[in-house]
């Protein structure tokens, strides 16, 4: 391994800084906003102001704070990742950051095919971007993916693609596949197809809001449960809820952790079936061979 | 600051939400997979490069060595020529020197038997001549009566005989 300039670390830690302060500014600013909750509270993103628009009221909330400092933060590790990139590499981040590529690329060619190579950045994103606000909860911010909005977002847009993907072969095409496999199932169709966007953002927010949900309610209970096995101590004791110690943490495990990157992986994994089951690729190869041919019989 | 409704809907947050995805999916696109897609090629094409070459010069190796191991069998044959050249040569000259020698020798040999006969024959002649003016001497002192001239030859004859065998028992 090459020995690393001075200069070289200056900016790997300026790089580093840079990825940490997006996450630190929204502690900060959490911390200055929001008073501590008493009791039970389970709510929403807090708003801090709300933009006049047409159609409805743009609030600024939380979520969309946090999701950009997280996009800031990726920012910074993309370019920390990739400073000192080589042919040959020397440095173990690029063997990080080409082992993720490689898993993602497999992933995306096992479960959509060669033709759609060009998925790869963006499942990456998908998965990065639900990961990292999941994750958020771990520095005590709100995850922007516990927000309905937030997900939704996400989800029209691969209702986009799964639409531009099915009209690959024309509009004639994509308004007869309504009708499979029988004409009088139309409307169930074009309920599916609406529910698609609908279920994927739901499962999402469902899944990491009530993972918040049980924490708050097994936390206060907890509390309760030490208020009354302790309770009758005398002094500082008595007021220390000893079960809240520990327990939770467990629970966070499973729901900020195991819970936030499964999610992102599902959200990921759906995305890439549903784009690709979208996308009628026997149909679309034919007609390609059968233009080629006729450019062909024409030249 | 107020906290909004768990379940609220607003259009233009998930248009901003839809925004924010679309402008990370561009990030991770520019600033990572393209550049490290970029590295990893690179890196293929050089590896490729590399094994290419690597397999020319292995051809080239190849070949040199069928070449030299041609030039060597060659070369067996050729030296061989050339040693059996050089011990002809060689032995046509040696040969030569040896018969040149044998006829010098020779020579000297025949040169050696010519001078030893000839000094044999003078010496002969030497003993004879000595002899005779031995005898004469003799002659002169022992005999100072007349002798007849056939008991002279006589008496030399026998004289002379008997100092030839003396001689050939002395040799």
């Amino acid at each position: 391994m090459k020995k690393k300039s001075g200069l070289f670390r200056l900016v790997d830690v300026l790089l580093l800084l840079m990825t940490v302060l997006p996450i630190v500014c929204g502690m900060v600013i959490k911390v200055l906003t929001k008073p501590a909750a008493e009791g039970i509270e389970i709510s929403g993103a807090g708003i801090f102001f709300t933009i006049k628009l047409p159609l409805q009221d743009l609030p600024i909330t939380e979520s969309q704070v946090n999701s950009w400092l997280v996009i800031v933060s990726v920012f910074f590790l993309c370019l920390y990742l990739t400073h000192g990139l080589a042919t040959v590499p020397n440095l173990r981040r690029q063997h990080l950051v080409e082992w993720g590529i490689e898993k993602v690329e497999n992933m995306v060619n096992e479960n959509m095919g060669e033709y759609f190579h060009n998925f790869v950045p963006f499942v990456a994103a998908i998965m990065v971007l639900s990961a990292f606000s999941s994750l958020l909860t771990l520095v005590g911010l709100y995850p922007p993916t516990s927000d309905l909005n937030v997900v939704a977002g996400w989800a029209v847009l691969v209702f986009f693609l799964i639409t531009y993907y099915k009209f690959k072969c024309g509009p004639a095409y994509y308004l007869k596949s309504f009708a499979e496999p029988v004409a009088f199932l139309a409307p169930i169709n074009i309920i599916s197809e609406f529910a698609t966007p609908v279920s994927m953002a739901f499962r999402h927010y469902g899944n990491v809001l009530s993972g918040t949900v049980i924490s708050v309610l097994v936390a206060s209970g907890l509390q309760g449960i030490s208020a009354m096995v302790f309770g009758n101590l005398s002094g500082i004791i008595g007021e220390v809820p000893f079960f809240q110690i520990g327990i939770p943490a467990v629970l966070s495990i499973y729901f900020d952790i195991f819970s936030g990157c499964l999610q992102a992986f599902i959200f990921a994994m759906l995305t890439m079936l549903y784009v690709s089951s979208a996308f009628p690729s026997d149909e679309y190869e034919e007609r390609r061979r059968k233009k080629l041919n006729r450019q062909k019989a024409a030249s | 600051m107020q906290p909004s409704e768990v379940i609220s809907v607003n259009i233009w947050q998930i248009l901003i939400s839809l925004c924010n995805l679309l402008i990370l999916f561009l990030i991770l696109k520019k600033l990572l997979y393209k550049p490290v897609k970029k590295a990893m090629a690179d890196r293929q094409q050089s590896i490729d490069d590399r094994y290419s070459a690597a397999k020319k010069a292995e051809e080239l190796a190849e070949q040199s060595k069928a070449e030299y191991e041609d030039k060597l069998k060659n070369a067996g044959s050729e030296a061989k020529s050339i040693v059996k050249s050089a011990t002809d040569k060689a032995n046509r000259r040696s040969d030569k020197i040896i018969a040149d020698a044998k006829e010098k020798a020779d020579v000297i040999v025949k040169q050696a038997k010519n001078e030893a006969e000839l000094e044999k024959k003078k010496a002969v002649a030497d003993v004879h001549k000595e002899i005779v003016e031995v005898s004469a001497m003799l002659t002169e002192k022992i005999l100072e009566r007349e002798i007849t001239s056939a008991d002279h030859r006589d008496f030399i004859d026998s004289f002379i005989k008997e100092i030839g065998d003396e001689n050939d028992g002395n040799k």
